[in-house]
């Protein structure tokens, strides 16, 4: 499934504009400590997480990631948003808490294979 | 990051005077916090176990926090927390941090920080450092409050003008650049 249908399905909110939301995701990856993510997730993955800094695209874009899902509310800071969409990052933000969002991820397919 | 709930520890120590000093030595790849009080101090019978998460000096909560993730960040990032506290003068914390570590967390703005601190507690004396390099940013309060006058510090223009003037401030000694790896970013 792309990520434009994930985000209508469960109901996510894109926060970058005019960012391409077309990728297939097959794989997700859900940390919030940054050099776990570095090791751990491989290309392509969909990195749930509640970190919302800045640093979090520097990863999205070294280990070619999908995109990121923002869980439980947690609100991007402006410059984070602001370089996503220079990177052509995908940041979506959803309500829901990271257990919650993964359990419905894989429901429609989604993996944590590695 | 954990700096409003170390500063927070001494304000509820009762301290009149609050400093937080941050150092960056980009060369040795170090970031040393500190955050030292003139407050009540910690019993030395409690210091040894004061990082463990079930020991705290409140009564209306068992668990206090601020200290050990404080230095669970601390060595997770290739550093360590040091305290030290005397009863009746005072308590000294000091983290450290590989200023380049992917897992540092940001300082966060610095500004509402000090806002924050100023704005809950006019009457204490808070005095903010920050060093990259030999660059220096500095905010006193107490000069503040010399210029002042009677004007209370918790006045919103005042606190509007401590807020941006740390943000202009840290800006110009270029603080917390973020780690090598925003480079990809560039």
């Amino acid at each position: 499934m792309t990520l434009k249908e994930l985000a209508e399905r469960l109901g996510w909110e894109l926060r970058t504009k005019n960012v391409p939301v077309d990728t297939d995701v097959k794989t997700g990856y859900s940390s919030d400590l940054l050099s776990d993510v570095l090791a751990n997730s491989i290309e392509g993955d969909l990195w749930i997480t509640r970190q919302a800094h800045l640093n979090i695209v520097a990863i999205a874009v070294m280990r070619d990631l999908s995109g990121i899902l923002l869980a439980n509310g947690v609100e991007p800071e402006p410059e984070t948003i602001a370089k996503a969409a220079e990177k052509m990052v995908p940041i979506f933000q959803t309500p829901l808490p990271t257990f919650e969002v993964v359990g419905r991820l894989y429901q429609l397919g989604v993996s944590g294979k590695r | 990051m954990h700096i409003l709930d170390i500063a927070q520890n001494a304000l509820a120590a009762r301290a009149p005077r609050v400093e937080v000093s941050i150092r960056e030595d980009l060369a040795k790849d170090r970031m040393v916090i500190e955050v030292k009080d003139n407050g009540l101090g910690i019993p030395p019978e409690i210091l040894p176990r004061v990082t463990d998460p079930f020991v705290t000096t409140r009564k209306t909560r068992e668990v206090g926090l601020g200290l050990s993730l404080l230095r669970s960040a601390a060595e997770r990032c290739g550093g360590s927390l040091q305290i030290q506290s005397k009863p009746g003068k005072g308590t000294e914390v000091v983290a450290s941090f590989q200023l380049d570590h992917i897992d540092r967390p940001p300082l966060g703005d610095m500004g509402e920080t000090m806002g924050v601190l100023i704005s809950g507690n006019p009457e204490v004396d808070f005095c903010y450092h920050h060093e990259v390099d030999g660059q220096t940013y500095s905010l006193e309060t107490q000069k503040m409050r010399e210029i002042l006058g009677t004007a209370s510090l918790d006045h919103p223009a005042v606190l509007a003008f401590v807020r941006q003037d740390v943000r202009e401030g840290l800006d110009r000694i270029g603080a917390d650049r973020f780690p090598k790896i925003m480079e990809v970013l560039r």
